[in-house]
């Protein structure tokens, strides 16, 4: 009932969304100056919240320009808004916000938006700003007090094994207090006690199980934040709070087509789930598996996924290797190996891993008439070196 | 010429007082003439001085004065204080963000060199003992052709000994990668140590700066969760 209200008070014209438009652009154009204001303003009102945020904070800074933009864009049209909103507020949970910070964030806010529009700035303007900030904070706090009902703001993990597989990729195994629930193929942020308050996406790496365990594979990035504390600091025992469970690359299980698995380097993480789904089902369709690695070293998980082929007969694994010329399987990128060994237009693509390996896989598989709704993407966003 | 009592080259009100005009010379009236043209032209330059001085002053007290009257209380307004206390914020985050910045460019370069010198010496080792394989194929070929009495005999050896060199470099490969992984090892190390240290130096820093009295306490670093 509420929400209908809002939205004929936004589209009736109480709240001038082109004056806000036209605002946030001209304050948009001091670049980072203007959240670092923000930040800055709202840690010298309120000190007690800088503890909820990371020493660095360039990426946060970034993170909360691009929200605002994308608020502020779409604030005439609450229908595309409202999800985003919701999913906002949900996730924002685990970062230990509460109902009652969203005052300060208003006066901040408020305060950043005054000083960078100088003279421009009018008793409408703000008026207009509070309006849409009441409204955006409105619906972010009850999806946030809808989620509490079901779920924890995050879920207490404890590792119970950490293996070094390679040099840079480790294997962990996490025991949760509370049962997070799943789709195979999706991904968690985790916090480490080693790295408080920055959390990085993980792909969880098996299908949910009895025990409530869950997998992770990890590799080192350079420079890394997490991924280093993760793979070379982090002992049985250690501490992981995981965040609510996100991500589109779920396996459609009503296609009824064949599937193509294509991971590079830990993005063998999402499709071991999906794999292990499918080992499950009844009636499996056939999956093919490639695994890529730059040498032999990198298949940092081949006797497991062998062992999982020999008790599912539908699945075949294919590793392949790109820069070791003494091995003796596939030799080549991942998307010349995929393309070259066959013609996969029948079947639903999966493709998970560092970005020139997803990107170049995906061109091949269009190239070859493979309909763009039936390729499946989880970009990890790096590039091995 | 000047005889006046002047204090800093400024004509002051005791030295116009005391100041004592020679008489003119013998055989004229009056005072001398040029002391008193002199005199004057002193005089002239401190009013001027006086009347810019007093100008400027004028405006100070105006630009004083509306600036009592625009905001309560007086000095530096509490919101001007504000946003300079922002800036202040500002700019240490923004040292803050270029420190853990370079440490993450350091980090990254010295990872990427590790394992771009670890794939180099693997491949230089791998490409010797590809060259002493063939060596050892083509060993035998030319045994064989040696001649025709058919020295048969000293394939035995000579195929024995290239196994040996065979196991020893296969050894050394071994030996090579273990070393190599060891290396990088200890290099991934050093960075965590040094990570470490850098992380008890901001506590220490940060223990110290809370000290001083009358400075409002910074804002509390992350801490780790309970």
């Amino acid at each position: 009932m509420r929400r209908l209200r809002d939205l004929a008070l936004v589209q009736g014209g109480a709240l001038d969304t082109e004056r806000l438009k036209e605002n946030f652009a001209q304050v948009a154009m001091h670049g980072d100056e203007v959240a670092l204001f923000f930040y800055s303003d709202l840690f010298l009102r309120h000190p007690e919240l800088r503890q909820m945020f990371p020493v660095a904070m360039a990426g946060q800074r970034d993170h909360l320009v691009r929200a605002i933009a994308r608020i502020v864009s779409d604030v005439g049209h609450l229908d595309r808004l409202t999800p985003y909103l919701r999913e906002l507020g949900r996730d924002h949970r685990k970062f230990g916000i509460l109902s009652a910070h969203y005052q300060p964030l208003r006066a901040s806010l408020l305060a950043t938006l005054a000083y960078f529009s100088g003279r421009n700035w009018t008793p409408q303007l703000a008026a207009d700003w509070e309006e849409a900030y009441g409204l955006v904070s409105q619906i972010m706090i009850e999806a946030a007090a809808a989620d509490e009902k079901v779920h924890p703001p995050f879920w207490e993990a404890t590792v119970i094994s950490h293996e070094m597989r390679t040099l840079d990729t480790a294997v962990i195994r996490v025991a949760t207090l509370d049962r997070l629930s799943y789709l195979p193929g999706q991904s968690v942020a985790i916090e480490s006690e080693l790295r408080p308050r920055i959390w990085r996406y993980y792909s969880i790496a098996n299908a949910p199980r009895e025990d409530a365990t869950l997998d992770f594979h990890v590799r080192v990035i350079g420079g890394g934040e997490l991924s280093m504390a993760l793979t070379r600091r982090l002992a049985v025992g250690a501490r992981l709070r995981l965040g609510p469970p996100v991500g589109t690359l779920t396996l459609d299980t009503a296609s009824g087509r064949d599937v193509l698995l294509v991971a590079g380097s830990t993005g063998l993480a999402p499709l071991k789930a999906i794999v292990m789904q499918i080992a499950r089902l009844a009636d499996p369709p056939d999956v093919r598996l490639y695994l890529g690695a730059r040498r032999i070293e990198g298949l940092y998980d081949l006797p497991d996924l062998e062992k999982l082929a020999a008790q599912a007969p539908c699945l075949t694994v294919t590793p392949c290797v790109s820069n070791d010329p003494d091995y003796q399987g596939e030799c080549g990128p991942l998307p010349d190996v995929v393309a070259r060994s066959g013609s996969w237009t029948g079947r639903d693509a999966y493709l998970a891993g560092p970005t020139p390996m997803v990107e170049g896989t995906a061109a091949r598989l269009t190239a070859q008439g493979v309909p763009g709704e039936q390729i499946h993407v989880e970009d990890f966003g790096w590039s091995e070196p | 010429m000047t005889a006046f009592s002047v204090a800093d080259g400024r004509l002051t009100p005791d030295a116009i007082r005391s100041y004592n005009f020679p008489s003119a010379r013998f055989g004229r009236r009056g005072l001398e003439e040029g002391h008193v043209w002199e005199f004057c032209r002193l005089a002239e330059r401190e009013v001027v001085r006086l009347l810019n001085e007093r100008t400027s002053l004028a405006d100070e007290v105006q630009r004083l004065r509306q600036r009592v009257l625009a905001g309560p209380g007086s000095g530096v307004r509490p919101e001007d204080a504000h946003v300079e206390a922002v800036a202040i914020l500002s700019r240490a985050q923004q040292a803050a963000d270029r420190y853990v910045a370079d440490a993450q460019d350091y980090c990254r370069q010295l990872t990427d060199d590790a394992t771009r010198l670890g794939e180099e010496i693997l491949a230089e080792a791998r490409s010797r003992a590809a060259l002493v394989l063939e060596e050892a194929h083509g060993q035998p070929g030319l045994a064989a052709g040696a001649g025709p009495d058919g020295s048969t005999a000293q394939e035995g050896p000579e195929r024995g000994d290239l196994e040996a060199k065979l196991a020893y470099l296969r050894t050394f490969s071994d030996v090579y990668r273990a070393h190599l992984h060891a290396y990088l090892d200890k290099l991934l190390r050093n960075v965590e140590e040094w990570d470490r240290a850098e992380k008890e130096t901001l506590a220490t820093v940060h223990a110290d700066m809370s000290a001083p009295p009358d400075v409002p306490p910074l804002p509390p670093l992350p801490r780790t969760p309970q």
